[in-house]
């Protein structure tokens, strides 16, 4: 029996109905759980952030590994080494050692923002590292250029991104992943 | 015979690491370990969800304190913190599944450490300590590209000590009960091209080609033949190298960067190096 038009408009509503549901389901996070809907994520703290900084699609951030194998920067890992090695200063004060990791969101035009900071020692354990390190790996991440913009189906999306940097003697010695 | 088996048997190591990531609840009803197998049931339900989620961490959580010793539990919420770079995290939770069942995880937490943290000596002691505990096949990395003797001669060579991973190279590769893998050819190449040894860089790298052929591949015999003064060779494999470069023929790895990659600007350099001697 051929649907009319009435039946059809209920059909029509009573899945948008369900969609909106299951999306709300995905992504809302209970007041009482103490995970955020994805690991790693970062929310947009106006203290921090740079308020033009603006996602495509908020609740649906990926990962880089979500949308290549491998992370995407202009000129590949080669131009990312190339840049720290040129900009990076070691300092005379400044000569921990250990691992800092910087994680961000490339959005869906390519623009970065949300940079967050961790770091330890070489036996994974939480540490401060000189600010002389830490403020010029910010500045110059900051300043990257060539992230790729990624696709999912064709559309651009917003991702999480990474670096890690291994430090020795307050000098890079790897930078990941 | 052997080459044409290896892919074959690396395929099915590949197939079963991989859907081993859901574990049979009755090995441990068999065991009689009621604690775990209830675990374990709980732990089933998180695998609808995305191991980043909310859901997923939360579901685990209640595995854990359903049985505060099921390392599974540990291991599997230890792996978004990995793939996110949190160190931190991820070391706390993995080093709980390790202290709750070491044989089982072990392995891969030396694998972790080397493919993404670049931790030569952490791996090569986790790895070590399997080695001593283990009486046959230590097996191999999460998602199966590499041996994880591979993986421990890969980390001596990072750390400076190039002779020793090339005698763990020589001994894994002659062992006919072992498989080599996709890329042991190319590494072992890569180090023979390293200490000088040409003719065996050479076929350690021909090898590969006919096992796996790549860019990286390629550009390493060039350099080869570079050094040992033979151009035409040198500029018929770097011409090879950048073509297939070009068409994604290269080692890729999943979350991270492999070592011995080339880079296409280094292939290019090498390609205007050989061009500034030509003038």
């Amino acid at each position: 029996m051929p649907l009319t038009r009435n039946m059809r408009k209920i059909y029509l509503f009573l899945i948008s109905i369900i969609i909106m549901i299951q999306s709300c389901q995905q992504h809302s996070v209970p007041k009482n759980s103490k995970y955020l809907s994805m690991v790693g994520d970062i929310a947009h703290n106006p203290k921090l952030d740079d308020p033009n900084f603006t996602l495509c699609d908020e609740k649906n951030t990926k990962q880089y590994h979500n949308l290549n194998e491998e992370m995407q920067y202009k000129g590949e890992k080669y131009a990312l080494d190339n840049i720290f090695a040129t900009q990076f200063k070691t300092s005379e004060e400044a000569k921990d050692s250990g691992m800092i990791r910087i994680r961000f969101i490339v959005n869906c035009k390519g623009q970065t923002g949300r940079f967050r900071l961790i770091s330890s020692g070489y036996d994974y354990k939480e540490k401060q590292f000189n600010n002389a390190i830490t403020d010029q790996l910010m500045t110059i991440t900051k300043s990257l250029k060539g992230w790729k913009i990624l696709t999912d189906n064709r559309v651009p999306k917003d991702y999480y991104q990474y670096l890690i940097f291994k430090i020795t003697d307050g000098q890079i010695k790897e930078i990941l992943p | 015979m052997r080459k044409s088996t290896n892919f074959i048997i690396f395929w099915i190591v590949f197939f079963v690491q991989n859907i081993s990531t859901a574990q049979n609840c009755n090995v441990f009803l068999y065991q009689k370990d009621t604690l775990q197998y209830e675990a374990c049931l709980i732990a089933e339900n998180a695998y609808q969800y995305y191991q980043y989620s909310r859901e997923y961490q939360e579901i685990l959580d209640k595995a854990i304190e359903k049985c505060p010793h099921f390392s599974y539990a540990y291991r599997n919420k230890s792996t978004a913190y990995l793939k996110s770079g949190d160190f931190i995290t991820w070391k706390y939770l993995i080093d709980k599944a390790v202290e709750y069942d070491f044989r089982e995880n072990i392995g891969y937490r030396g694998w972790c450490k080397f493919q993404f943290f670049r931790d030569y000596q952490g791996a090569i002691d986790d790895i070590e300590s399997l080695e001593a505990v283990s009486k046959g096949n230590i097996g191999y990395s999460a998602g199966g590209q590499y041996h994880l003797k591979v993986a421990k001669a890969l980390c001596y060579n990072q750390l400076g000590d190039i002779h020793k991973a090339i005698t763990i190279m020589e001994e894994y590769i002659a062992d006919t009960t072992l498989q080599v893998s996709v890329f042991d050819h190319l590494h072992l190449g890569v180090m023979y091209l390293e200490t000088g040894e040409y003719n065996k860089a050479i076929t350690q790298l021909n090898l590969q080609s006919t096992q796996n052929d790549l860019a990286e591949n390629q550009y390493y015999l060039a350099l080869c033949h570079q050094k040992m003064g033979n151009d035409s060779f040198f500029l018929q494999h770097i011409s090879k190298a950048k073509e297939m470069y070009l068409r994604n023929q290269k080692m890729v790895f999943h979350y991270t960067e492999p070592i011995d990659r080339v880079y296409l600007k280094e292939i290019e350099s090498a390609m205007d190096v050989q061009k500034d001697d030509d003038k």
